[in-house]
């Protein structure tokens, strides 16, 4: 072998040096400059809006784009942060039930006008509606007690009931139900028609622009990348306080903390309950929270061939006893979450904090032995729990079902592990074929029928529960119940019902978090389904 | 001869992209996961009604055989059907996704042969020396380095402790893209003169650019450097520092031009790879590319988009190896004349 000799430093190297300086000058270059309170015209939120598939109010339903929605669009009537109890109103002035209890009657604020400058009128609502139902996309099914939209007089429109029985004004709070520029729509190639599932093409645009009366016009959105919404210069309140909000996309929570701390980003609503825990040493930035209306929680099934124990509801509901749920929300979720007593989450008629320490599941060993005993299973006995490779508020279910089997395993009871990819599983569970599955629940809209009709209906299949025509009568009743204070208690009998049957164990009920910086305050969190009216936010004093 | 050799490589080419899609198609299918789940939420997935329009309208109530027909046949269109999750066809998703990646691969690669090369060489020329066992370490490094921590790594110290870098993605927040033309936004912002957004999008690219080529580069370096030492082994090498050639004439005109072309095949593959997509730095880096997409589409059994990028990906890993072994004749004239 040759002795090889350095090369001399003529060659590429040195070439290759000026390159590197030159991109290394480009990159200092860039650096933002920094953003000032004082005169603060855009406020930039990081979110993880890789689930947005759509912003057409009549095809759109996943968890992101409401925040975007409701900044766009507004709903006749709407629920202010911390009460999801009572309505408010927002296009309709006011309402009452009419024909007998068949239909309810908006009556219309005057001035309203769309982002386009045309009026809002009757007729835009009854367009909305009817293209929500028409186009039979995914949202149609909660609008599917809307029996017919009438138009009383410019200002006045009806919405006739399928079935009174049910429950509709809550449900109308939901960006589903936005009220849009039928002008606009229809020069976009929007209908309303019977025929619209095949003859609408108003989403392309709509995907790109909106046409509400919201404080923000949506201008752009480049999917997996950021979307913009600049302050809609004639809207009929004060005018929004930001000239344009920009979304920026994220789903890394650790990039999005570095850009909030780089102030890049004025919030970062994808942090870990670990990464916001960090937070408190900085001064620049805050934490906003409120209790959400999602859940996770955990089913067993009442299938004695699928699993012989589980047949039996003494041994659901040792199982139910054997658990530390206080660890669970303590432990995992750094004290950040609270727990219904069964399918109505807290906040909602009817169901309280006090209502899960009066009837919910505590850890009870003892009372788990006496049950498994009772059982003819003092010997424990063994299950699979089944669960998607996800997580709930940045806590992963590998976490949260780790701890189950620990605690279970204190009285004996055995649970077997098994994580699965999210459509795998969702099939499986909706076949009825899973022994015990660790899940989600996420709302629609804010009224607790739709959770108590879930639980007794498509649910209760998974679960293989026969549902008693009593409870099912009971949560029609208080479905259709006018009076609050009356339908929570109707509700508190249900809850108590699905308690003792044991189908279902809810573990926690997250609270959202969202770090914000402080050059931006109101920052008010709402768990009616879009995590913050923009409206309210403004730059700080 | 040349030109039949081409055309029988193209044919080739093409089979083998089919054949690529038939596997992914019948392997999608065989999962136990019904698509329609992944798609429709609780509510709407419990009606019936729904379900049953939601498997006409996206064909899935079809037998195999005719939804892979149907998927045949529009791509000898030239279409890839429609995605089930953005409802909109997957070539209007690939062209949004692909220059993007394009923009990131392309500077990753021109990244990892300007530093891997040059690398490669100086470990040969000073084997078992220190620089050696430096550029030997820094390569063990780069390839065995997890991207995601690389990326973060990155990500910390440059944009969030030395301020250099500026933020995740293409463009700083809420700023105008260039008008779109090739949808690169290096090539657009230069076509439309603006010299601000050109340096914005370049700054922008380089970490991730950096955090890509850091595997590439150890690759590269180590194939340059043994195949380097390989070459200056032989007799001819030999015979040329018996005439007086200076060591550096040797090294670059008579090693290196045939050291080369082992080099040129990894590279091509490895830029075949950046460009299929790189899932964890394009997460980091909030990059809205390809990878991305194709991950998405694949939890969700998105049957369309999932072929759609198979087909793409199969295709570009056969034309990349393609214009390898092209490459070739101008490299090493004697691959013809063999």
């Amino acid at each position: 072998m040759p002795t090889a000799r350095p090369i001399p430093s003529s060659t590429r190297p040195t070439r290759f040096g000026t390159l590197l300086l030159v991109l290394l000058a480009a990159l200092a270059g860039a650096r933002p400059s920094p953003v000032t309170a004082a005169g603060k015209t855009t406020l930039v939120l990081g979110i993880d809006i890789s689930d947005s598939r759509t912003f057409d109010p009549a095809r759109q339903f996943e968890y992101s784009p409401p925040t975007t929605m409701r900044a766009a669009y507004e709903t006749l009537v709407t629920m202010t942060p911390g009460d999801y109890v009572h309505v408010k109103p927002l296009l309709a002035k006011s309402w009452k039930l009419v024909d007998g209890g068949k239909a309810w009657q908006f009556q219309l604020r005057e001035g309203v006008k769309f982002a386009s400058g045309n009026p809002l009128t009757a007729e835009d609502v009854k367009f909305s509606f009817e293209r929500l139902i028409n186009v039979k996309d995914q949202p149609a099914e909660i609008a599917e007690n809307i029996a017919s939209v009438e138009v009383v007089d410019p200002l006045t429109v009806k919405l006739v009931m399928a079935d009174k029985s049910q429950p509709l004004l809550n449900i109308l709070s939901s960006v589903t139900f936005a009220v849009y520029d039928s002008k606009t729509v229809k020069a976009q190639g929007g209908t309303s028609g019977k025929d619209a599932e095949k003859a609408d093409k108003a989403t392309a645009w709509l995907d790109q622009h909106s046409a509400g009366t919201g404080p923000y016009v949506l201008t752009s959105w480049v999917r997996n990348s950021e979307l913009v919404l600049e302050r809609n210069k004639g809207y009929w309140r004060a005018p929004a306080a930001f000239e344009r909000v920009v979304i920026r996309h994220s789903s890394d929570s650790a990039a999005q903390l570095l850009a909030l701390r780089r102030g890049d980003l004025d919030a970062a609503f994808n942090l870990t309950p670990d990464q916001l825990n960090g937070l408190g040493r900085d001064a620049s930035l805050r934490i906003v929270s409120t209790t959400s209306l999602d859940f996770l929680y955990m089913t067993v099934t009442s299938g004695a061939e699928l699993n012989k124990a589980l047949g039996t509801r003494a041994a659901r509901q040792a199982l139910a006893h054997a658990i530390d749920y206080d660890g669970i929300i303590k432990g995992l979720m750094a004290g950040q979450a609270t727990r219904p007593a069964t399918f109505i989450p807290v906040g909602l008629d009817g169901s309280t904090e006090a209502l899960t320490k009066e009837i919910g599941y505590r850890e009870d060993l003892p009372l788990a032995k006496k049950l498994l005993t009772e059982a003819g299973l003092a010997g424990g006995f063994s299950f699979k729990l089944t669960y998607a490779k996800a997580a709930i508020a940045g806590t992963s279910y590998d976490v949260v079902a780790q701890k189950i089997q620990s605690d279970l395993a204190r009285v004996g009871i055995t649970a077997e592990l098994d994580p699965m990819d999210q459509t795998t599983l969702r099939t499986q569970y909706k076949e009825g074929k899973s022994q015990s599955v660790l899940t989600f629940w996420n709302p629609d809209a804010p009224e607790p029928y739709l959770w108590a009709a879930a639980s007794i209906q498509r649910v209760a299949k998974r679960v293989r529960w026969t549902v008693p025509k009593e409870l099912t009568d009971l949560v029609t009743r208080a479905g259709g119940e006018p009076d609050p204070a009356k339908q929570a208690g109707y509700y508190r009998e249900y809850q108590k019902a699905l308690v003792d049957q044991a189908n279902y164990i809810m573990l926690v009920q997250p609270v959202f978090r969202v770090a914000t910086s402080r050059t931006v305050s109101d920052f008010d969190l709402t768990a009616a389904g879009w995590v913050v009216d923009l409206y309210d936010v403004k730059p700080a004093e | 001869m040349a030109l039949r050799y081409v055309l029988k490589r193209v044919v080739a080419c093409v089979l083998m992209a089919l054949a690529a899609t038939l596997v992914v198609f019948l392997v999608a299918h065989t999962v136990p996961a019904d698509p329609v789940l992944a798609q429709l939420g609780d509510k709407a997935s419990a009606n019936p009604e729904t379900v049953a329009r939601f498997r006409t309208r996206w064909g899935l109530d079809r037998p195999l055989w005719q939804q892979y027909a149907i998927f045949l046949a529009g791509l000898a269109r030239g279409d890839l059907g429609e995605s089930i999750a953005s409802r909109r066809p997957v070539m209007d998703d690939v062209r949004q996704y692909a220059p993007a990646t394009i923009e990131l691969s392309t500077l990753a690669a021109f990244l990892t042969a300007l530093v891997g090369v040059p690398l490669g060489v100086l470990a040969a020329v000073r084997r078992d020396r220190l620089a050696d066992h430096l550029v030997r370490l820094l390569c063990l490094f780069g390839v065995s380095a997890p991207t995601f921590w690389l990326a973060f790594l990155a990500l910390a110290l440059f944009y969030g402790g030395l301020e250099i870098a500026p933020s995740p993605g293409r463009l700083d927040a809420g700023a105008v893209p260039p008008p779109h033309v090739t949808g690169l936004f290096l090539a657009d912002s230069l076509l439309a003169r603006n010299w601000a957004t050109f340096r914005a999008a370049l700054a922008h690219m380089i970490l991730p650019a950096v955090v890509l080529a850091a595997s590439t580069v150890g690759l590269v370096t180590r194939t340059t450097r043994a195949s380097l030492l390989e070459t200056l082994g032989q007799d001819y090498v030999r015979t040329a520092r018996a005439k007086g050639v200076a060591e550096a004439l040797v090294v670059r005109r008579h090693a290196l031009r045939n050291a080369l072309l082992p080099v040129v095949t990894l590279g091509g593959l490895a830029y075949a790879e950046l460009l299929a997509g790189t899932v964890l730095t394009e997460t980091i880096f909030s990059w809205p590319g390809l990878g991305r997409y194709t991950y998405q589409s694949a939890v969700a059994l998105d049957f369309p988009a999932i072929l759609g990028m198979t087909f793409l990906v199969a295709a570009v890993y056969l034309v990349m190896s393609l214009i390898v072994d092209l490459s070739y004749v101008v490299l090493d004239p004697r691959v013809v004349r063999r």
